[in-house]
């Protein structure tokens, strides 16, 4: 009886525990980066998104220029995915990601961003 | 006298009672008779009615076909909507929730009374969140700089680039955008977008603009 009690009680912190963790961190970053990123960089990440018409006046980074990327730092990629290329130099284009992603969210992108480029 | 004083006002208190019934039948009938065309054609089928919104992930949104109409009446102004439901023109230039495949324009076409019954409905259907008089659309200044300059919102969304439509695809147009939509919408949606539309591809402004630079573009939207 008292094991039974004690089972279900674990068994509950553990499922409570898991929604929290579900929560706080958020969509994987493939997730995110097919969601948000891929609409200018593409889903495969070559820059050739649906928002990536002739007409606009800067064509959106080529994630997987290995050479191209190497040059920026962790840092540098992710102060530019959370306060947008206004805030860091680039080109407006590049929006704000910082009041849409977590911070665990957009370093998450980072590391998958390193996988892309091979860098 | 005075019995026939009080004869003709109860006549004419009856008269009123019967008329104010009628068209307070009429119009519930149009709203009613909406709602019926609705779930007949199995528009809930792709649009949300019943709101708030109560996504949490990109998976969630992902199972949604259409956008939500749970705040149509906040959102749309009502001449449009009832002449885009006769004659639909998309909106998007990409499918519904899609970065890969082109809206094939396939949205169902009402006729003039069931475009006018439906718009009569979903005009009834409003959020909270969209305070209205808000924002009175005009060329704003402040909005076109952060609209162009600050924030390059044509990276997604189709505009006016002079005489000129240009811009992403991945977002609604905002070609006339003010005769779709209303400002109180645009502001409340720019300054709670949990609020509104949970999940969606736009970044979040709210926390990024200040609070009459949001009001700004919202004015300067609705002027399109």
């Amino acid at each position: 009886m008292k094991k039974g009690i004690i089972l279900t009680v674990i068994f509950l912190i553990l499922t409570i525990w898991f929604i929290h963790q579900r929560e706080t961190f958020g969509a994987s970053p493939v997730e995110n980066y097919k969601w948000y990123c891929a609409q200018c960089h593409g889903l495969n990440g070559k820059g050739d998104g649906p928002n990536a018409t002739k007409e606009q006046p800067v064509t959106p980074r080529d994630h997987t220029d290995t050479k191209g990327m190497s040059k920026l730092t962790d840092a540098d990629i992710e102060n530019v995915i959370r306060d947008g290329g206004n805030a860091t130099g680039k080109s407006t284009m590049m929006p704000p990601w910082g009041k849409t992603m977590t911070d665990a969210e957009i370093k998450d992108l980072v590391k998958y961003l390193r996988q892309l480029c091979k860098c | 006298m005075k019995w026939i004083k009080v004869y003709q006002k109860l006549i004419v208190v009856s008269f009123s009672m019967v008329f104010t019934g009628i068209l307070a039948g009429t119009v519930n009938a149009d709203v009613a008779g909406g709602q019926k065309i609705f779930e007949a054609k199995e528009c809930g089928a792709c649009h949300l009615t019943k709101g708030p919104n109560q996504d949490k992930t990109i998976e969630d949104k992902l199972k949604r076909k259409g956008p939500d109409l749970w705040f149509a009446g906040s959102k749309f102004k009502k001449e449009w909507l009832v002449k885009w439901l006769q004659d639909p023109k998309s909106i998007r230039q990409m499918a519904y929730n899609s970065i890969e495949k082109k809206n094939p324009g396939d949205h169902s076409k009402l006729s003039d009374k069931e475009a006018s019954d439906v718009t009569d409905y979903l005009m009834t259907l409003t959020s909270i969140d969209v305070v209205s008089g808000t924002i009175q659309a005009k060329k704003d200044l402040m909005g076109k700089m952060v609209f162009e300059k600050k924030q390059g919102c044509y990276g997604c969304h189709l505009s006016m680039r002079g005489a000129k439509v240009a811009g992403g695809l991945t977002g609604p147009s905002l070609v006339d955008a003010g005769k779709r939509l209303q400002g109180d919408w645009i502001y409340a949606y720019l300054k709670n977008p949990q609020a509104i539309i949970p999940v969606k591809r736009m970044p979040t402004y709210a926390g990024v603009l200040n609070d009459s630079e949001m009001k700004s573009v919202a004015a300067y939207v609705a002027s399109f």
